[in-house]
């Protein structure tokens, strides 16, 4: 086994604090780094031993969770999620994602772009309000359906996208690129009646006719979701729509199970809460 | 939701026509000499008199009043955007969009004027 090399690499992080109403600026701390290390790795190194006042954010450290999306040597990225080396240099800017506004730090505010995600409606619109609430079996969907979105349910919120696209930057009121994937995964799910409701949302100056296909969306999301390509999807659907033309798919009915199929194993009684 | 459906359908629809319509402007008064190529022989399109012969015909008179207008349609809707995207407000677009209208208007009416007052000549 070869000894692990421990380089000496520069963290140059944006400082910010509005409540002490200091001007942002730039401060630098030096990390031991070796082979493996993330960014995410750096910071907390920073933060437990250099100076505890740093502001980030990060919970699942395995880019699952979305938390620690910031802008590293003028790129989006999860902190997680990129290793120190992958920049083949021994000095690293930080900056908090770009489009929002901060918190402290690498803190960005979240709150409005959670907004316009709830505004989207990013869950199952059915007109059987009786099967939703007490249902008796599954929705059936095909495997080509579930083919047709499954890459956007990868989304995971960090926001990366909303901070890589330029019509953001500009368009304050612009739904981004997170919200209208969304829109479009649920539209394209066949289970899913809401189109007319989510329709009206996005169809509008600010939303779907606004992106400007850049394609920076796509090509920043740490999970490889194609957001620019849901929203092109999106017009074409909205268009069909609006045209009357297409043929429109009723919602999936329930599908009884097959005799030969399995029965559901019984949830462990530790899942269950008892009343 | 449907107006502003119809409106980027419209940009859409106006770019396919700039692209056919410049195409033929381009074609018969630039690109003499491929046209001849095929057998065509137009005896100098861009020559005055070739150019007043033309604009006694309807069809000649029809193709520039309907590039004018899908110019102007694309041109001034993109305009729009660009300035929505920079100042988004509900009141700037009430604004841009009128301001934008009677501008629009005004060159239609303004510089279709010469080729209707060619072709009555």
């Amino acid at each position: 086994m070869d000894t692990q090399k421990t380089e000496q690499i520069t963290f140059r992080v944006r400082r910010y604090d509005p409540e002490k109403g200091s001007n942002p600026h730039f401060q630098e701390f030096t990390v031991p780094s070796s082979r493996g290390l993330t960014v995410l790795d750096g910071l907390i190194y920073i933060k437990e031993n250099l100076d505890s006042t740093i502001a980030f954010r990060t919970s699942c450290r395995m880019a699952i969770c979305g938390s620690c999306g910031m802008l590293i040597n003028n790129y989006p990225h999860l902190a997680c999620h990129t290793q120190i080396e992958e920049f083949h240099s021994n000095r690293l800017t930080i900056k908090p994602l770009p489009n929002f506004p901060i918190i402290k730090d690498l803190v960005v505010d979240l709150i409005p772009f959670f907004e316009i995600h709830k505004s989207v409606k990013p869950y199952m619109l059915r007109n059987d309000s009786n099967e939703m609430e007490n249902p008796t079996a599954e929705f059936g969907q095909s495997h080509q359906t579930l083919e047709s979105f499954l890459q956007f349910t990868y989304c995971i919120k960090c926001g990366i996208c909303v901070s890589a696209c330029p019509t953001s930057a500009s368009d304050k009121l612009f739904h981004g690129p997170q919200a209208l994937a969304q829109c479009y995964r649920y539209c394209a799910d066949n289970r899913d009646a809401g189109e007319l409701e989510r329709f009206p949302v996005v169809g509008t100056d600010h939303g779907v006719w606004h992106c400007h296909l850049a394609g920076a969306c796509s090509e920043s999301c740490p999970k490889g979701v194609d957001p620019a390509l849901a929203i092109q999807l999106l017009k074409r659907r909205v268009m069909s729509r609006t045209l009357g033309l297409g043929k429109k798919e009723p919602p999936a009915s329930t599908v009884r199970p097959s005799a030969q199929a399995k029965p559901k194993l019984p949830f462990p009684e530790f899942t269950v809460k008892q009343g | 939701m449907r107006r502003y459906t119809y409106l980027w359908l419209m940009q859409l629809v106006t770019g396919v026509l700039i692209a056919v319509l410049l195409g033929i402007h381009m074609v018969m008064q630039h690109l003499e000499d491929i046209l001849r190529f095929f057998g065509v022989n137009l005896n100098d399109p861009a020559s005055w008199n070739s150019m007043i012969e033309r604009s006694r015909q309807v069809i000649w008179a029809g193709i520039y009043i309907a590039l004018l207008a899908v110019v102007l349609y694309h041109a001034l809707n993109g305009l729009r955007n660009v300035i929505l995207e920079l100042t988004p407000s509900a009141r700037t677009e009430r604004v841009v969009t009128w301001a934008i209208l009677a501008f629009g208007i005004i060159i239609f009416v303004w510089a279709s004027y010469v080729p209707i007052a060619l072709l009555s000549r």
